[in-house]
């Protein structure tokens, strides 16, 4: 998806009286693919993934990633953040991890004899859940109200989160034993589910010869990476994003695709309108993240996968047979018609 | 048989009360029947074991299977003892030959399954009634009782089980505990070697023991339900009060004959016969009505007696209506009794006979059941695929069935007619003229006759859900560099027109229109 069309620079601008648009988003695009060499240095392979997390980034919805272990799913979204200037809080999920724990909880201070608000580790730009399923459905529900309104209300007052804010959570599909599964609602919240698979031969190759030459035994090192860009960079992309042009016919093929999910015979639930919101957004992002100048029918295609499969659920009958649900997603791909005009 | 022999109180009984009259009677009796029991069966017992050794589930199903057989000898000496003859075991085992006989075959074959046995046995065996007759009074006599008489053969198997398991619990109580463990460990490890047969053997001797004691009790309640009924039919208990009466009576009748006789004994005043009287019950009357008169006219009495009767017979005084209806196989021709033995052997055969067309009958009845149950399959079958045609569409593609080998090529494709024929003959001399005033439309037919040439020409596998960037991936496998460059040119023109509604300079009128010509011209002009 990354291809750039080299015709592209032979084109005019639609309108000629932005000039000055034209070249913000040339920059912002040159910074996306800046900020994309920097993470394939740290993260090897994978460059599926980290497209879809930068283009969660620049569309501003959640993530959730799920890999099993040591595929790097927390070495991606810590090299996200030293790559990003802005705060960056992290919280590994526990079986005892209180609601509070994460949204921050009055205390009281005997010196002033009041009542002080702590704030939790909620409160930054970058939060990542590591593990977000080992935690009770009561701990999980402390996100929903921060992650759609990008709010928490404590001791009755509202407190906005500062901007931009992005939650990246992983989770392990393999050990269940303890583990809570995350509600729909939960699920719904996050624009994009990412699965991490198994990096290519040559790829494994240049990873471990490059760990086994850190100094850090098995981990591969994030402090040589350069930062690149400050929260209002990522505000600013993310506004030049949603500015991309969007033809009514690529607007009607990501909600023809939602909708499609909700009739489709091998689908028990289908997806809400929150996913034909996520494909339009995400269309935008991987646009500016390809360098176009508007979005085309393949972007949406592109992240169609990673916004439908967390939201649909699979027929139990093909569950049975032992089907995934991306293949049944890539069954439906290939049967709704693209747009043209 | 006299009534007034019988040794039990002959009454209209309740069902349940004479089954209780059963069970005093096999109670008085016990001894005779258990010990005649005993030696009848526990030889043939012994027999059906040793000559079946290795397999003790077939001996104790013939055993189980001839049970009726040596039900008769202990109905022979309750029919005896019940008026008061009862024979000695020799007597009775002497009988044996003789009892066992009639209907041996139907017995212990299609019978043996009867819910009713003991209480039909009587029917036959005291009686001596077969084929229809014995049906026919089966009927009569199984219009009250019979229900009774299935409750009594079901409590007696459970009887027979809970006698069984508690003898053989017994039995199990009574081995030492290290006996116990090692046999069981024992019978883990040779339960192949057929060491253990004699247990099985053992078992089955329980059964054996089990009957002696039940099945004379089971035959005697049969019997007394049989008499019950019998009592209500033919109202033995009035005969029997009148017998009485007439022995208390037959004393003093003579002299209230002789004193009425007295009485009577008068001179009469008319002594002569009676006048011409014509007694009009009697049936050969020459006066009668029913004599033939008027012979000397035309019209007889006979004749008009006849037309009468024929009148009588039609309409409206007679509905008579023929009714045609399918019936069951054939019915069973009705067998004669007879008492010689040549007869009984030919009676054997038939009964074999009977035995194959009753099997044949069945026969034809499996059929019709196997063509209609076949049938329901097949439509149910096809009701299935019928109302999930949805979900085998669905799932065709991925069992990957060779659903259409030959693909159909679309003439409309993402809303783009992409036929040849639709399709002006030089594509590039038209685009050249509709560029200036409508470059969309150019645009637009150079795109649509680049995706009709890679489908016609190329034979390019293009779905309605390919995007144009997939089309390009599939064009980069044809590995046709000059196509490849000129596919990339007009689709990124293409997009940037169709999505970024951004017009194509006018610079790139001849490269595109030039490389059509260059690249499909004289395929189309060919």
């Amino acid at each position: 998806m990354s291809e750039q069309t080299p015709e592209q620079a032979n084109s005019a601008p639609a309108s000629p009286a932005a000039p000055n648009a034209a070249s913000q988003r040339q920059r912002a695009s040159q910074l996306a693919q800046a900020l994309r060499q920097e993470l394939q240095k740290a993260v090897i392979g994978q460059q599926a993934v980290i497209d879809d997390v930068l283009t969660a980034l620049i569309a501003s919805g959640h993530v959730l990633v799920e890999g099993v272990p040591g595929l790097g799913k927390t070495l991606l979204v810590r090299a996200l953040a030293r790559c990003f200037g802005g705060e960056f809080a992290r919280i590994q999920f526990t079986p005892d991890l209180m609601p509070s724990d994460v949204t921050g909880h009055a205390v009281y201070d005997l010196q002033s004899e009041q009542f002080k608000l702590r704030k939790g580790p909620v409160f930054t730009n970058l939060l990542l859940a590591d593990e977000i399923n080992r935690a009770p459905a009561k701990t999980q529900a402390a996100l929903l109200e921060v992650m759609q309104e990008r709010q928490v209300t404590l001791e009755g007052r509202a407190l906005a989160v500062p901007q931009p804010f992005l939650v990246l959570a992983t989770q392990n599909p393999i050990e269940q034993e303890g583990t809570y599964p995350l509600p729909e609602a939960e699920l719904d919240r996050f624009m994009l589910k990412l699965r991490m698979d198994y990096p290519e031969a040559s790829e494994e190759l240049a990873l471990v010869r490059q760990v086994t030459r850190s100094a850090k035994a098995d981990m591969l090192e994030v402090t040589p990476l350069r930062t690149l860009l400050q929260a209002k960079d990522v505000l600013a992309l993310q506004k030049i994003a949603s500015d991309l042009p969007l033809d009514e016919q690529v607007l009607d093929y990501a909600v023809r695709l939602t909708r499609a999910t909700r009739s489709w015979p091998g689908l028990a639930m289908g997806a809400g309108p929150r996913a034909s919101i996520a494909l339009v957004r995400g269309g935008r992002a991987r646009a500016l993240l390809r360098g176009g100048e508007f979005v085309i029918p393949d972007d949406i295609k592109g992240c169609a996968l990673a916004v439908l499969r967390h939201r649909v659920r699979l027929a139990p009958e093909l569950d049975i047979e032992g089907l995934s649900v991306d293949q049944v997603l890539q069954q439906l791909l290939d049967q709704v018609p693209a747009p043209r005009l | 048989m006299r009534l007034t022999d019988a040794s039990v109180a002959i009454r209209p009984r309740s069902a349940w009360e004479a089954l209780d009259l059963g069970v005093l009677l096999a109670r008085r009796h016990a001894g005779l029947l258990m010990v005649s029991w005993a030696l009848f069966t526990l030889p043939i017992f012994l027999l059906l074991s040793l000559a079946l050794w290795r397999y003790p589930g077939w001996a104790i199903f013939l055993f189980w299977l001839f049970k009726p057989a040596y039900e008769r000898l202990p109905l022979h000496i309750l029919s005896r003892a019940l008026f008061g003859d009862t024979p000695t075991l020799k007597e009775a085992l002497k009988a044996l030959p003789r009892l066992l006989k009639p209907q041996l075959l139907a017995s212990v074959t299609w019978r043996r399954f009867s819910p009713t046995r003991s209480f039909d046995l009587p029917v036959l065996q005291l009686e001596g009634l077969s084929g229809q007759a014995r049906s026919q009074r089966l009927v009569v006599l199984g219009q009250r009782d019979a229900g009774a008489a299935s409750w009594l053969t079901v409590v007696g198997m459970h009887l027979e089980g809970a006698l069984c398991f508690g003898l053989i619990a017994l039995l199990y109580m009574l081995l030492p505990q290290q006996l116990v463990v090692d046999m069981d460990w024992q019978k883990l490890v040779e339960a192949a070697s057929g060491d253990w047969l004699w247990l099985d053997h053992l078992s089955n001797l329980i059964y054996a023991l089990v009957l002696i004691a039940w099945e004379p009790v089971y035959v005697a309640c049969g019997f007394t339900l049989y008499l019950n009924r019998r009592t209500a039919l033919e109202a033995w208990d009035i005969e029997l009060a009148f017998r009485r009466l007439r022995q208390r009576l037959t004393g003093i009748a003579y002299a209230v004959l002789l004193a009425f006789g007295v009485l009577l004994v008068q001179p009469s005043e008319r002594a002569w016969a009676a006048p011409d009287q014509a007694p009009a019950t009697e049936e050969k009357d020459p006066q009668g009505p029913e004599a033939d008169r008027l012979l000397r006219q035309p019209l007889t009495s006979k004749a008009a007696q006849e037309s009468i009767h024929a009148l009588l017979d039609q309409p409206p005084f007679e509905n008579r209506e023929t009714v045609t209806r399918w019936r069951f196989g054939e019915e069973k021709k009705p067998e004669k009794l007879t008492k010689q033995d040549v007869e009984g052997f030919a009676k054997l055969l038939k009964g074999l006979l009977n035995l194959a067309e009753f099997w044949k009958s069945l026969d034809t009845v499996a059929l019709v059941l196997e063509v209609l149950l076949w049938t329901a399959i097949l439509s149910l079958l096809a009701w299935i695929v019928w109302r999930y045609r949805d979900w085998l569409a669905a799932f065709a593609g991925r069992v990957g069935l060779p659903v259409r080998l030959e693909r159909q090529i679309p003439n409309q494709l993402f809303g783009l007619e992409i036929a040849p024929e639709s399709l002006p003959d030089d594509v590039a001399s038209e685009a050249e003229r509709l560029w200036a005033e409508q470059p969309r439309a150019a645009l637009g037919l150079l795109y649509r006759a680049l995706l009709s040439q890679l489908l016609h020409t190329h034979r390019l596998p293009l779905k309605a859900s390919h995007t144009e960037s997939e089309v390009l991936r599939l064009v980069g496998q044809l590995e046709q560099s000059e196509l490849e460059s000129y596919s990339q040119l007009l689709t990124a023109q293409w997009l940037n027109l169709a999505y970024g509604h951004r017009l194509p300079e006018q610079t790139l009128r001849d490269r595109l229109c030039d490389g059509w010509r260059q690249l499909f011209g004289q395929e189309v002009k060919a």
